[in-house]
């Protein structure tokens, strides 16, 4: 049974960069502005919470990183989807559906 | 891995790379700013201010990327392993002629090492199955300076007054007939004290150990039995506990079984009974019959307790002046291993060397496989691998080879250990229990490693240091400039300087062995048989009825020369000995001269053909009632009436207030094999036996047969059918040869030279075999030059001169350098070497002419191969 907790919080954040890097390879700046486009500015992507999951999910083999040159002609790290990542992002979304159908049963009812 | 294969050409630092991230994260917000209308100077300023947590994110990211980079690296390491070694396979197997000859090369040296080792392992390093093994001590009585066995008086005394033991237990052994439902069977046995077993902290297989109470007279008719015994004879059947069986002549309930790793002093008794003193035996201090074992209190040392056992001695002496003169505390492992040691050690350290000869061949090997792969070598340098790196994959392929090799080794040595136990001679401790364990297996790896390394390291680091612009631009011709290749002529120096040691310890044993055979035994050994027989039971006046008659019936028999009966046949280990006293010589230890006991019928000196220096022998009227007499060996005479004529002396011994007089003299003989001292010896006729002395040979006697021809067939069959005659059923058991006797007292020299001299054949023939490779590669080598110089006009002899030169040079400075080895290495053979000495001139000479011989035969093989060059074909070429 999905629950919502601080690790479903930080996952969240976790599966959005996943859902964002599935455009491509972009560095974590454009990650962030990506995320808060999308979202009408709703949403705002704090750097001490970006970077550290960057890297975590580097870790975890979800992501990888290469240095380009970046449109301002400056050495930055571009991350990309690994195979990994890419069905931990599959897994992660059948979760959250799930998460949602549960909660809107409850909320929603009708 | 693609991240990991990124990483390679990536190495920024952790610290670096998230500065750089980060500052290109502030970078573009001020750059968006500044886009949206901003004022650089305050772009600037928003930008900080939004990242005023960066040291906390720096810490962060730090700390995950270095975590992720020491991931990435072990992954890379083991990553770039497997590549080598999958890239050695493929160059392993292209070519498998070298890959084959490397491996066997190297699995026979690591097998053989392996196989000694595990004796090593089973007789000198395995603990032994006791709670506390290194406390476990023997203590002896000393008789003449010598460590022998003690009585009972002193053992109960030692147990009441001696303050460093945690305990003293007692056994006594003593051959058995083990009687369950059919015929009997001779055993040992074990009588041994109730806190035996439990001193000692082993417990029971099944069932329990003695009970206090059993250790009493009349309560005692309860056995242990040894898994051994219990498995071969009933069958590991559990049952057993509980039932009765029949030793000698009394019923004994079985009550428990001990584990066969539970053997405390290899003699491998079979089963064990309570010893349960009388009143009697407590208080006897002049019969010396019990092996003693303690085990000393905790933070004691063996010298302490010889300390405490001097004091306990000191008192019992002024007790009993005439029985007690010390006790000698020694180690239990010690005391049992000592004498296998140095002979193990040696051939652990033989073996070795041979296994250091065969890395030397495989180095040899590739050291020709590098020279044909010079280019390849070159090729990868040019396209960027380091130096290290190629060395790395050169190793790799050698530590493959060595696991194949050491694989392989263990297959060999599994049948080494079989076949070492199954023809090793009896009587050396606990080496039935060699066997491949966990110990073993791990030395047969290491050595597998070490193989890899010796063997590996000399070629790898050669190859790594080639300049490659030459190689490179060789391409097709040999390298004439490596002719003179110091590396290769190193590695015949080494395996000439290490196979020579090995060969001179071998010859020197040879040339022992062939000593002893020479060596006088003191009387005629040949068309001699023997055998043991036990008496039925009777009064000591019975007993010489029956001998005679036996004796009697035996000699009448068709192909027996003659027949005679003793106590103690020589050859054969065992037999007591008795304090001589001359007449007239106050009693004490110093007047008296230990001496082997042998009762013996009047057809003894004629059976045997013992030499008779001076006086008579015993003859049929030397019975009970006549005057008591003696005849003793030469070595007696000496020790008791030096400079005298020892005939109508007398000597009191072996019964109170009794004297013997000596009515001849006898020369000495090598009781305990040829590789011993003569033993100083009496005899007395069977006839006059003292009462005690049915005692103490348990009603065993020996039966002596001369035959008249050297087959023992017939004489065995007399010897059995001449019992059957006298008493049927009576037991005839260990019938032998006295070649096959004396041979046996040889074995374990002779085993030990065998395996010796089978090292340095194969470490000679490895060493040969290492030259004749060098040497040929040299001549391929120079077949151009050589091609010239006959050209020229160089006759073949000229030819074969220059090119053995090359071979014969090498060997000789390793015959110097080994010569200097062995003079070093041999003198630790001293101990096992009979009628020859550690640096016998002969036996270096000839070993030293034969390592040479092979040597310059294997130079010369392929050195005639260059002779047959054909001029005019090698110019052309």
């Amino acid at each position: 049974m999905p629950m919502l907790s601080k690790d479903r919080l930080r996952g969240t954040l976790d599966v959005l960069i996943l859902k964002t890097l599935t455009w491509g390879p972009r560095h974590g700046y454009a990650v962030a502005r990506w995320l808060e486009e999308t979202t009408g500015d709703t949403l705002t992507i704090e750097e001490g919470s970006l970077y550290p999951s960057l890297y975590r999910m580097e870790q975890r083999g979800w992501i990888e990183s290469e240095w380009g040159t970046s449109e301002l002609g400056r050495q930055a790290k571009f991350y990309k989807l690994t195979a990994a990542g890419r069905k931990q992002l599959r897994v992660e979304t059948a979760e959250w559906q799930a998460f949602v159908d549960v909660v809107s049963r409850v909320l929603l009812p009708g | 891995m693609t991240a990991v294969r990124r990483a390679r050409f990536f190495r920024r630092s952790v610290p670096d790379a998230v500065a750089t991230e980060l500052d290109f994260h502030v970078a573009m917000i001020e750059h968006d700013l500044v886009r949206a209308g901003t004022d650089p100077a305050e772009a600037r300023r928003i930008a900080a201010a939004r990242f005023n947590n960066r040291p906390t994110i720096t810490a962060e990211c730090r700390r995950i990327g270095q975590q992720t980079e020491r991931t990435v690296r072990r992954t890379l390491h083991v990553q770039e392993f497997i590549d080598d070694l999958r890239f050695a396979a493929r160059q392993l197997l292209k070519s498998p002629g070298f890959a084959l000859i490397a491996v066997l090369t190297l699995a026979i040296g690591i097998g053989a090492t392996t196989v000694i080792f595990s004796a090593v392992d089973a007789v000198l390093l395995r603990r032994f199955a006791f709670a506390h093994p290194e406390r476990a001590v023997f203590v002896n009585e000393l008789v003449m300076h010598q460590d022998g066995n003690v009585s009972a008086g002193n053992y109960v005394d030692w147990v009441a007054m001696s303050r460093s033991f945690g305990g003293l237990a007692a056994e006594e052994f003593r051959n058995v007939n083990l009687t369950t439902s059919d015929a009997p069977e001779r055993v040992l046995a074990g009588r041994v004290s109730a806190n035996f077993f439990p001193m000692l902290g082993v417990a029971p297989l099944r069932g329990r150990v003695f009970a206090g109470s059993e250790d009493q007279p009349g309560n005692d008719d309860v056995v242990i039995l040894s898994e051994g015994l219990w498995r071969s004879r009933y069958g590991g059947d559990p049952g057993i506990i509980g039932r009765q069986v029949q030793l000698d002549d009394r019923r004994h309930t079985v009550i428990g079984i001990m584990p066969a790793s539970f053997d405390p002093t290899v003699n491998d008794e079979q089963l064990w009974v309570p010893i349960a003193f009388t009143p009697d035996r407590r208080a006897q201090h002049d019969e010396h019959y019990l092996t003693v074992i303690g085990t000393l209190k905790p933070g004691v040392t063996i010298a302490q307790a010889q300390a405490d056992m001097d004091g306990v001695s000191r008192i019992e002496a002024g007790r009993f002046p005439k029985d007690v003169t010390g006790a000698h505390v020694v180690g239990l492992t010690t005391f049992i291993t000592a004498q296998y040691r140095t002979p193990l050690l040696l051939l652990q350290g033989a073996v070795l060397l041979v296994l250091l000869i065969a890395c030397g061949n495989v180095a040899n090997l590739q050291l020709a496989r590098s020279s044909a792969r010079a280019r390849e070598m070159a090729i990868r340098a040019a396209i960027g691998a380091g130096r290290g790196r190629i060395g790395r994959q050169l190793l790799t392929e050698n530590l493959l080879l060595a696991l194949v090799a050491g694989a392989v080794a263990l297959g060999l040595a599994r049948l080494g250990i079989a076949a070492l136990r199954a023809n090793a001679p009896q009587g050396i401790p606990r080496l039935e229990q060699a066997h491949i364990g966990g110990g073993v297996m791990l030395f047969a790896i290491a050595a597998a490693l070490g193989s890899a390394l010796v063997s590996g390291l000399t070629p790898a680091l050669r190859s790594t240091r080639r300049d490659l612009q030459t190689t490179l631009r060789e391409s097709g011709r040999q390298n004439q400039g490596a002719v003179r290749d110091r590396l290769r002529t190193a590695l015949i120096v080494a395996e000439v300087a290490l196979s020579l040691p090995v060969l001179i310890g071998a010859g020197l044993l040879l040339r022992s062995a062939m000593h002893l055979q020479h060596v006088d035994p003191g009387f005629d050994l040949d068309n001699v048989v023997m055998a043991r027989v036990i008496l039925p039971v009777g009064t000591p006046a019975e007993h010489i009825v029956t001998v005679q008659r036996l004796v009697d019936d035996l000699a009448a028999r068709p192909g027996i020369v003659s027949a005679a009966m003793t106590s103690q046949a020589p050859m054969v280990p065992g037999g007591t000995s008795n304090g001589l006293l001359p007449e007239g010589k106050p009693f004490s230890q110093e007047n008296l001269v230990q001496s082997r006991l042998r009762l013996v019928t009047p057809g003894y000196l004629g059976t045997m053909r013992l030499r008779l220096k001076q006086g008579r022998w015993f003859t049929d009227q030397d019975v009970a009632g006549a005057p008591l007499v003696m005849v003793i060996s030469e070595a007696v005479a000496k020790a008791m009436f030096p400079g005298e004529n020892a005939l109508g002396k007398r000597i009191g011994c072996c019964e109170p207030n009794s004297y013997k007089t000596v009515i001849g003299v006898v020369g000495g003989v090598r009781s305990d094999g040829p590789a011993q001292e003569i033993v100083p010896e009496f005899y007395l006729p069977l006839a006059q036996a003292p009462a005690d002395a049915w005692s103490w040979i348990g009603n065993i006697v020996s039966v002596t047969v001369r035959a008249n021809t050297a087959d023992p067939a017939a004489a065995t069959a007399a010897i059995r059918a001449a019992a059957h005659d006298i008493a049927p059923g009576t037991p005839v058991y260990r019938v032998s040869t006295m070649r096959a006797a004396l041979a046996s007292t040889l074995e374990v020299d002779h085993f030990n030279t065998l395996l010796l001299v089978a090292l340095g054949v194969i470490g000679m023939l490895l060493a040969a075999i290492g030259i004749y490779g060098v040497v040929g590669y040299f001549v391929t080598l120079r077949t151009h030059e050589i091609g010239i110089r006959m050209a020229l006009g160089a006759t073949r002899g000229n030819v074969l001169r220059l090119l053995a030169w090359q071979g014969v040079r090498p060997i000789a400075i390793g015959i110097v350098v080994g010569t200097a080895l062995a003079t070093w290495a041999t003198t630790l053979l001293r101990s096992s070497l009979y009628g020859v000495t550690p640096r016998d001139p002969l036996t270096f000479a000839l070993v030293i002419g034969v390592l040479l011989l092979a040597g310059v035969l294997a130079t010369v093989i392929p050195a005639r191969r260059a002779t047959r060059v054909d001029p005019a074909a090698t110019l052309q070429a």
